[in-house]
């Protein structure tokens, strides 16, 4: 059985890698256990039944039970992704600056009126932040048109990034907070890799359940019943 | 791609490349004769005399001709152990094979009417 489990194992890279998704490679290896499962009935055992191109079994396995590869180029999306938060991220900038003296001086709040803090600051700094989301989902459905579900993914992403920015936001500040809110580069560096890496993350989380259950209906294993027939 | 081992390399290239238009009709008749899972088709053409052919090229190609409908996998019980899946002609499949085995029988018939035709041209060192 270990033989069996590792060779599946090994075809599981292989079909990753290939491009494979989850419900055809469940498929592929379900089916592909029980065959091996006969054969090591018989006493074989599957590594040496496979040979040692297990990987290049598990493509043409994959390829003649037509399996639709999965673009999922998370290379791309993320690389897309930053470039866009980037230039959303000067645009905000730009805004903020420019529009901000604009709006104080249009929008005269009575002073009997007292905003809370935590409303202007969620407004100061969530404005420019949605504005940054909208770059990068903005660029990723514009620039990677050709990817399969990208449409997904743009959704997925305007929902979990940020929630990204959320969680991540007390954790930076925590730490800032650490350190005294220190502005030596160091520190500096390690707090917008917190923020990016969080961002990436929830790129890279929304790409992937974007693509999840792509191919549910036509797997590789029959649709019918098994029907059970004397040895 | 078909591997067939145990064969100087000339003639192995050579049958390989024989074997490749005929091995799916091939695994098809002898799965008409009695269902089986992968290995079990490894052993049944090595008996049949093919030699022996991979199963990483009898189990990919067991697994197209399930997409194409021509067999079906169905549990078989066991006496020794769980039920195996083993894959059994369906319908189509039939008629695909008595398709193809009309279509060989010609093809054969073709090569063998030219291999054993009277040559009588001069033989050229």
């Amino acid at each position: 059985m270990d033989s069996i489990d590792d060779v599946l194992a090994e075809a599981d890279r292989a079909w990753r890698a290939y491009g494979v998704g989850t419900a055809d490679r469940t498929a592929l290896a379900t089916d592909l256990r029980l065959d091996l499962q006969a054969a090591a009935a018989d006493g074989v055992d599957a590594a040496r039944l496979l040979g040692g191109d297990v990987a290049g079994f598990a493509r043409r396995l994959a390829v003649e039970a037509g399996v639709r590869r999965v673009r999922r180029d998370y290379g791309r999306v993320l690389r897309t992704a930053l470039a866009g938060a980037v230039l959303g991220g000067v645009l905000a900038y730009a805004v903020l600056i420019t529009m901000y003296p604009v709006f104080v001086r249009l929008i005269d709040i009575p002073r009997s009126v007292q905003v809370p803090i935590q409303v202007a600051v969620a407004v100061y700094y969530g404005v420019p932040a949605l504005v940054v989301v909208a770059g990068a989902v903005l660029a990723v459905r514009l620039r990677l048109r050709d990817l399969p579900r990208i449409r997904r993914t743009g959704w997925m992403m305007s929902l979990l990034i940020p929630i990204a920015g959320i969680l991540v936001t007390p954790l930076t500040m925590a730490f800032a907070w650490s350190t005294d809110y220190s502005t030596a580069p160091p520190v500096v560096l390690t707090e917008v890799a917190m923020v990016l890496a969080a961002l990436a993350g929830a790129t890279l989380l929304a790409r992937r359940w974007s693509l999840r259950d792509r191919r549910k209906a036509s797997g590789p294993s029959s649709p019918t019943a098994p029907e059970i027939a004397p040895a | 791609m078909v591997a067939v081992e145990s064969q100087p390399a000339d003639d192995t290239e050579r049958q390989t490349q024989l074997l490749r238009g005929a091995l799916d009709m091939c695994l098809l008749a002898l799965l008409a004769r009695e269902p089986a899972h992968g290995y079990e088709l490894v052993r049944r053409m090595a008996t049949a005399g093919f030699g022996a052919i991979s199963y990483g090229t009898i189990y990919p190609l067991l697994t197209r001709m399930r997409r194409l409908g021509l067999v079906a996998d169905e549990q078989q019980v066991s006496p020794t152990g769980p039920p195996r899946k083993v894959y059994a002609l369906t319908d189509s499949g039939r008629v695909q094979l008595a398709a193809w085995q009309q279509q060989w029988t010609r093809f054969a018939d073709t090569v063998a009417a030219v291999l054993t035709a009277p040559d009588h041209s001069p033989t050229r060192s």
